[in-house]
């Protein structure tokens, strides 16, 4: 074998073949990782009956279908319901504690006009489907009394490589 | 039914402000496709959404970006297509050691870059849906790519088409963008496989039975266009229409057999004739329509997509400045390295290095892809977005201060046509 043909051997080991097994061991050693758990997707929210009167829940109740849309990005997500009213928001996931402020379009009447809500909720599985169960303030506004209210997550589809819609 | 209004609407304000930023990035010496992309920013919820929310929701109403997203992909399906026909495989078999050698570490390096990488950003910007291998397997894929349009056309602003460093920048490009392309046919095969009721073995037997049937007896067949372009210098109208046609069929067959539209169009023109003539003959007829009109939609439509709001606080951005890194150190990196340990002068290494780190309009194919399988988040999206548009930006300009002489453009070499033609697709 050449002298050339040795160096290329030799230079082909080193930054080929070698990096291509420090490679299959990051993806074996990356199998025990864990990331938080998928919340990415439509939630149906359902609120205390009892407590739909109240200012602070009444515009979540004109939602249509009560549906709000997660776009997860890992711990961080944003939450968004469009039609009327219009709401949007961010929030965290830290291991299965769920917290989310959201402003809407049509703020709540009486003192907590202008002021953000707040889910604070636990994230938890039940018969294969993920569900949420906490409680919606309003920020700032000691007139409102916490809502009480559960959410499921619509069960996931499977992923289009070509989508058909948006894809928002 | 869509709202045509809408939709024409759209197309114009798309069209009108790709023009101009393209215009504006070429009065900075930037190929026009950089600041193409650049508008496909500015017009989604990182600037218009944000400044002017009632305006972009006027503009771009959720319900209607499904159209846009669907004459989007016709677009790209097409560009895939030119882009499988520039590629000649011919040219990949005699390739230097040198090249060889580049494209392999340029692809690895990356790689394991983004792997490692990715053991840092799993836990953090991803989700339990995606496992860690599809993570840092599609890491890896979009980082190892280069955008071989976008080079080419690089390579012929700057006369660099015919040295020794543009013709293995070239080969080195076609390499990589095969290699990524399998890499993330299988990702997409084992996650949309982990949802459907078929079994993997019979995906995988499914999708390389069809692509022996294109390589061994499709392509032979195919010469019947090289011949009556020969005998007549143009292929008739019902031709042009059968060629639209079977590049259709084979983006349907591959989105069928469970991986996606763009490696059926990209197949079918991979195994076209590649008699110079014949395929500068189809790429004019092909890219007025696609580049000027079609691409810009594919821009807007990841515009829309990408919200750098997203990147809150300084980790967000930390972790994008990270990503960036990675995909510089290991591209720009492995290649001047290998391209060096080659034989290479360092700084003509490093060029090769530069020019390997274009990633453009093909990282941008990718990341979609990635999305719409959801194996990366809207934050990492964005993220990857900016790093494609930073790497992209930076070649130039660095390339200038490497390679200012006219030393390194003028290595007589012969070059194919198809890369030559490439040119123009961009």
């Amino acid at each position: 074998m050449s002298s050339t043909g040795r160096n290329f051997g030799f230079a082909y080991a080193l930054l080929v073949i070698l990096p291509l097994i420090g490679l299959a061991g990051v993806l074996r050693n990356g199998r025990g990782l864990s990331a938080p758990a998928a919340i990415d997707g439509i939630w149906s929210f359902h609120f205390d009956p009892a407590q739909n009167g109240s200012s602070c829940a009444s515009f979540l109740a004109a939602l249509p279908e009560k549906t709000i849309s997660i776009s997860q990005s890992g711990t961080t997500f944003v939450l968004s319901a469009s039609g009327d009213p219009k709401i949007s928001g961010s929030g965290t996931l830290a291991g299965t504690k769920f917290k989310a402020a959201f402003g809407s379009t049509e703020p709540a009447d009486g003192g907590c006009r202008g002021h953000q809500s707040v889910l604070v909720a636990e994230l938890g599985r039940e018969q294969g489907l993920d569900k949420l169960a906490g409680t919606l303030s309003t920020a700032d506004c000691p007139s409102c009394a916490p809502v009480a209210f559960h959410a499921e997550r619509a069960p996931v589809t499977p992923p289009a490589a070509a989508p058909n819609n948006g894809g928002h | 039914m869509p709202n045509l209004f809408t939709l024409v609407l759209q197309i114009t304000v798309i069209l009108a402000v790709c023009r101009i930023v393209g215009s504006l990035f070429q009065k900075i010496h930037q190929p026009r496709v950089v600041g193409e992309m650049f508008a496909g920013i500015l017009l989604g919820p990182s600037l218009l959404g944000w400044i002017a929310p009632r305006v972009s929701a006027y503009l771009f109403p959720s319900s209607s970006l499904g159209f846009l997203n669907a004459l989007s992909q016709v677009g790209v399906v097409i560009f895939m297509f030119l882009v499988g026909l520039g590629i000649n495989p011919k040219e990949l078999k005699h390739q230097s050691h040198a090249a060889v050698l580049v494209s392999h570490v340029s692809i690895t390096a990356p790689f394991v870059l983004a792997s490692l990488l990715a053991l840092y950003l799993y836990p953090i910007l991803s989700n339990d849906s995606v496992s860690f291998p599809n993570f840092a397997l599609f890491m890896g894929a979009a980082m190892s790519i280069t955008a071989f349009p976008v080079l080419a056309r690089i390579l012929n602003e700057r006369n660099m088409m015919q040295s020794r460093l543009g013709t293995v920048a070239i080969a080195c490009a076609a390499v990589d963008d095969v290699t990524g392309w399998c890499i993330l046919a299988y990702i997409v095969v084992l996650i949309r496989a982990a949802h459907q009721t078929t079994p993997i073995w019979i995906t995988i037997g499914g999708i390389l039975l069809f692509a022996a049937l294109m390589i061994y007896g499709v392509r032979f067949l195919l010469r019947g266009y090289e011949h009556a372009f020969r005998k007549n210098g143009e292929i008739s109208e019902n031709g042009m229409a059968f060629l639209i046609l079977l590049a259709m069929v084979s983006a349907l067959c591959t989105e069928r057999l469970g991986i996606h539209l763009l490696f059926g169009s990209f197949l079918m023109g991979a195994i076209m004739p590649k008699e110079p003539k014949f395929v500068r003959y189809v790429l004019d007829r092909f890219e007025t329509v696609t580049i000027t009109l079609l691409l810009p939609l594919f821009f807007a439509f990841t515009g829309l997509r990408t919200n750098i709001g997203l990147m809150k606080g300084p980790a967000m951005w930390f972790y994008c400045a990270l990503i960036i890194l990675a995909a510089t150190g290991g591209k720009l990196g492995g290649s001047t390295i290998g391209g060096w340990l080659s034989g290479m002068p360092v700084r003509e290494a490093a060029g090769l290095g530069t020019l390997m780190n274009t990633r453009g309009l093909m990282e941008l194919v990718i990341l979609n892809i990635g999305l719409d399988i959801k194996v990366i988040s809207p934050a990492l999206f964005s993220m990857m977005v900016v790093m494609a548009l930073f790497t992209t930006f930076m070649t130039t300009p660095v390339l200038e201060l490497i390679c200012p002489d006219q030393a390194l453009r003028t290595v007589p070499k012969k070059v194919s046509a198809p890369s030559v033609a490439l040119q123009e697709i961009a």
